[in-house]
């Protein structure tokens, strides 16, 4: 009576008398509805702090090649050539890349201005990974109203909105292939439980298109084609194969192979390598394990049994060796290194330093593990007991699911990502049963007054508890939740929300200081120099470069030609004659360096530098570079009167400590202090020989030569 | 006449043993060096040794040393590290089949050459020093162990550098990873073998169930980081207490994730027992019991 009394005194009586049905489903609408808008929102920090713009290094390439799709068309995309990087060699943009997100933002900017809402590619780009992050939300409810019911597809739904381990990767402005791809992931896993529920071709023909969705949008696809045949194979082991899973599964490899197969980047690869075969091995035996079930059915017990053994050895026998030597002879390609090393972990350590180096491929610590998923981290376990419990088919697979990308976060950090949406899931699932048992619970409190639940009361006098501890038990869930989504906004906001292309920092008298030298330099390289200008920089920069200023580069973050970032290695490192040879060479017009001295801005060229000299070094025509010269005699690295002569007379260092030696950068300290080495610097008054300075950013952060031509007149 | 024989045989005797004392000819080092190093791949040498055969000329072959100091009231761990390494390089160079009497490796602890640690002006230790066959050795005789560690591949690299000897260091295989393994197989089988007659608790979920969820508890507190990157157990800080967590997020202690683990542990075992005690019990009487240890876990 009371709720009634306040609904309708707040206008909103209409609701009261809809039916209990209309009710839930208005309920789980809104709820739904809420929580799509949540996740855009919750990502939209660093475009309100700053402006839209797109972050990091990667998204920048993503970013060109979708301009190019948007105003060329799909064929010229497809066949692209790019001879604007890696000057001389060029690049072939066309047949390496998975095209997936880029068709995806080119199809929206097309339909949106086809509807005469005119927004930039830009802004497409910046906006695209939160939109998809809503629609994943969507699926998520789907998901896991699938495995258990709609309230736990509820709280699902709402704990992939805000969690940090995906908004790390698709906040706005975050333009990589991960932002769709965990959509399309969830999407063919959503179709994959229906088709296994229904046993449908029509439901195995929807999953094999979000599967070639899947295959489209990002290299994690090869987890996909692993995991499905696992949960076949899992199915038959516990002898829960029956014909929708022949179906299915059937129905989903052979469309699926032959759609993904049409991936340029992709091609061959279902075919031929070994990340693939699980997948084949897996069909053949679908076919087998049916056939067997129909032959069975027909048979006396004894002949089938007879003839079951001496078919099932011969058959087993033929597959193994064919393997065997279909690998030996080299048809069928081994594991890459990349996958490889997720099986074993200790792999990379010991024979690939380069794998082993990438921040993102180290394995997981604990305290990763609780920054990105907090309360989910001890409701995963609960929800994966909870499925457990209750076997079916769906939630071998989601039990599967989870253990694996459980095992593959712990040993790369990158593929926390992966685990995120099962952790939702499971999460949901435990909440939502824990809730529902205690729930009803909490009602009994209010209606002890009447006397039958006296009676009731006194008979279960061990229940005089019951509504305590329920009202208790469901306060303590609505703790933890809450905490789960303060942590989550907080972390989104400090952790995950900068665009690395803008700096900020706080005065001393708290104002904000935007660092803007990046976009500075690259607008000013763009309008102030001739079209076909080649800039030599470290690779770090070249995607940006590219897309901003528009100008020709000669490495950048592709790093797929060795030699070529190691003959620029030599060039920064080698003294200025030396380098100016190697610059003729390359045809260069323009070097940019990024030095961070004067703002203290520590991930600059000279901290990369010995990258620079390691690398530079490890080709023939860098063989006089050695990384021992550039050390003091003691064997450290330092860029005072004490450094290492050669370092001091290095293109990198004159480059970088041009003009310093004069500019006081902090109070109490000599002119010429750098901030982030912390030193006053060795070589202070040089002039440059072959280079003259085209431009300087306001904080120094880049800093822009010019190659000076060959003199006029012989010496 | 016979005093003239007594003085003959006592000359004789004075110069037979200032002859051993006079220097060995190149040769005889050489040879020398050779039995010493087929019997021991290190030289243990001592002031006398060291200028002997180091130090003296002319030498047709280089010596590697390692200037150590292994004696235990030094309290230098490191040497002993290194010194492990040092050993398997001598070891490898030993049983290469480019062994030839051209390069020989050795040692010279603290207390039995401290002269020559003063003469060297050495005051710290390990350091290798490589003394070639002509001339002094020059500043990169030296082995930079800031730089490029002790490890055995970069003695090696070094000494290639200096000598242009190229020895490829050989690990002995580590066997206990095999043995493990073999005594799990063997476990299991024999597990199997006992219980072939009633092989359903195989089929039991919730056996299937309490393995995954220990899964996820190992990989949850970071034991994949601790079998690749290998951190301590625990730290002793300065002030001598015992340090169990570690102090930046960006690294742990093998202590500090059994801590994790049995709290994660703790907690979502506590949640199951809240569900699956109202669950599985009859609902009277015993169910309280079960949910009030319950919720006091989880609410820990």
């Amino acid at each position: 009576m009371a709720k009634s009394s306040i609904l309708s005194s707040l206008r909103v009586s209409w609701i009261m008398q809809l039916s209990v049905k209309k009710q839930d489903t208005l309920l789980k609408m809104a709820v739904l509805t809420l929580a799509a808008l949540l996740s855009f929102c919750c990502r939209l920090f660093s475009v309100l702090r700053f402006e839209s713009v797109i972050h990091e290094f990667d998204p920048y390439f993503n970013y060109r090649t979708t301009k190019y799709l948007a105003e060329e068309g799909f064929y010229s995309f497809h066949n692209w050539f790019d001879d604007r990087a890696w000057y001389p060699l060029g690049r072939i943009i066309g047949g390496t890349i998975y095209p997936g997100l880029m068709v995806t933002s080119a199809i929206m900017y097309h339909l949106l201005n086809a509807l005469h809402i005119s927004v930039e590619v830009r802004n497409v780009c910046v906006f695209l990974a939160p939109f998809f992050s809503s629609l994943t939300t969507l699926v998520t409810y789907h998901i896991t109203k699938e495995l258990k019911g709609p309230g736990a597809g509820l709280t699902a739904a709402v704990m992939i909105a805000i969690v940090p381990g995906y908004i790390s990767r698709s906040v706005a402005g975050s333009y990589d292939n991960e932002g769709i791809a965990i959509f399309c992931m969830l999407l063919t896993y959503y179709m994959w439980i229906k088709a296994v529920k229904t046993g449908t071709i029509f439901w195995s023909a929807l999953a094999a298109l979000a599967y070639f969705y899947m295959v489209s949008s990002w290299g994690g696809y090869v987890f996909l084609i692993n995991i499905i045949p696992l949960h076949v194979l899992v199915l038959m082991i516990t002898g829960r194969f029956s014909h929708r899973i022949y179906v299915a599964y059937s129905t989903l490899y052979v469309i699926g192979t032959i759609l993904s197969m049409q991936i340029a980047f992709v091609g061959f690869q279902p075919v031929s390598t070994s990340e693939h075969m699980g997948a084949l091995g897996v069909f053949g035996l679908c076919q087998i394990h049916a056939f067997v079930d129909y032959v069975r059915a027909r048979l006396p017990k004894d002949h089938f049994d007879v003839l079951f053994r001496g078919v099932v050895t011969t058959v087993a026998g033929v597959a193994v060796l064919g393997a065997v030597a279909l690998t030996a002879m080299g048809k069928i390609a081994p594991w890459t290194g990349r996958f490889y090393s997720l099986l074993d972990p200790s792999y990379a350590k010991n024979n690939i330093p380069i794998i082993a180096s990438v921040s993102e491929h180290q394995p997981t610590a604990w305290s990763s593990f609780y920054f990105d998923l907090q309360l989910m981290v001890f409701m995963f376990p609960v929800g994966l007991y909870y499925c457990f419990s209750r076997l079916t088919d769906e939630n071998i697979f989601i039990i599967l699911y989870g253990v694996l990308s459980i095992y593959f976060a712990g040993v790369m950090v990158r593929l926390m990502l992966v685990l995120a949406p099962v952790m939702c899931i499971l999460s949901g699932i435990a909440v939502s049963s824990l809730l529902e048992i205690y729930m009803p619970q909490v009602d009994l409190d209010s209606n002890t007054s009447s006397s039958l639940d006296k009676k009731k009361a006194k008979q279960d006098s061990n229940f005089f508890f019951r509504g305590q501890i329920a009202t208790g038990f469901v306060t303590l869930m609505s703790l933890f939740l809450i905490s789960y989504t303060l942590h989550c906004t907080w972390v989104t906001s400090e952790a995950y929300s900068s665009p690395s292309i803008v700096l900020s920092a706080r005065a001393h008298d708290g104002s904000r200081i935007i660092f803007d030298d990046f976009r500075e330099a690259y607008y000013w390289l763009r309008h102030n120099t001739p079209e076909d200008a080649k800039v030599m920089s470290w690779w770090d920069y070249g995607y940006q470069i590219t897309a901003m200023a528009n100008r020709t580069i000669l490495v950048d973050n592709n790093t797929w030609n060795n030699t070529h970032i190691s003959r620029v290695g030599q060039a920064m490192a080698s003294p200025e004659d030396k380098a100016y040879e190697i610059m003729r060479e390359l045809d260069v017009n323009y070097v940019l360096v990024i030095f961070g001295g004067l703002t203290g801005y520590s991930s600059d060229d000279i901290n990369k530098f010995l990258w620079m000299v390691r690398i530079g070094g490890s080709t023939d025509k860098g063989a006089h570079i050695k990384e021992h010269d550039y050390y003091t005699p003691a064997g450290e690295f330092r860029v005072d009167r004490e450094g290492s002569p050669v370092l001091l007379n290095s293109l990198m260092y004159k480059m970088c400590y041009y003009r310093f030696g004069q500019v006081y950068t902090e109070g109490g300290k000599p002119a010429g202090y750098d901030r982030v080495r912390n030193v006053e610097i060795g070589n202070k008054d040089f002039e440059l020989d072959v280079l003259e300075e085209a431009y300087t950013t306001e904080h120094w952060i880049v800093r822009i030569y010019k190659v000076k031509d060959l003199p006029n007149r012989g010496s | 006449m016979v005093r003239w024989y007594y003085l003959l045989l006592a000359f004789t005797i004075a110069i037979g043993f200032s002859e051993s004392k006079k220097e060995l000819t190149q040769g005889e080092r050489v040879q020398q060096l050779t039995d010493a190093a087929i019997k021991k791949p290190i030289i243990n040498l001592n002031s006398e040794k060291f200028r002997q055969f180091v130090k003296a000329t002319p030498r047709n072959y280089s010596v590697v040393v390692m200037f150590t100091a292994l004696a235990a009231n030094r309290q230098c761990g490191i040497c002993r590290h290194a010194s492990d390494e040092f050993q398997l390089v001598g070891n490898s160079w030993r049983y290469s089949p480019s062994f030839s009497n051209k390069l020989f490796f050795a040692m010279l602890d603290f207390d039995e050459g401290s002269d020559i640690f003063q003469q060297l002006h050495l005051n710290s230790a390990p350091v290798f020093m490589h003394f070639p066959a002509k001339g002094k050795p020059k500043k990169l005789d030296t082995l930079e162990i800031q730089r490029v560690g002790f490890s055995s591949e970069s003695i090696a690299r070094w000494v290639a550098e200096r000598t242009e000897i190229q020895i490829r260091v050989f690990r002995p295989p580590n066997y206990t990873g095999l043995l493990a393994l073999v005594v799990l197989l063997a476990m299991v089988v024999g597990l199997l073998y006992l219980r072939k007659n009633n092989l359903d608790f195989l089929y039991n979920s919730t056996t299937w169930g309490l393995i995954a969820l220990a899964f996820v508890f190992v990989m949850t507190s970071g034991q994949m980081w601790n079998h690749i990157r290998g951190p301590p157990f625990l730290q002793k800080t300065q002030g001598g207490n015992i340090a169990y967590i570690h102090g930046s997020s960006q690294g742990q202690f093998i202590v500090e994730t059994y801590i994790i683990a049995s709290l994660y542990a703790a907690v979502s075992l506590g949640l199951v027992l809240l569900t699956q005690g109202y669950n599985v019990l009859f609902p009277s009487h015993r169910r309280g019991s079960l949910t009030r240890p319950g919720a006091a876990h989880s609410g820990l």
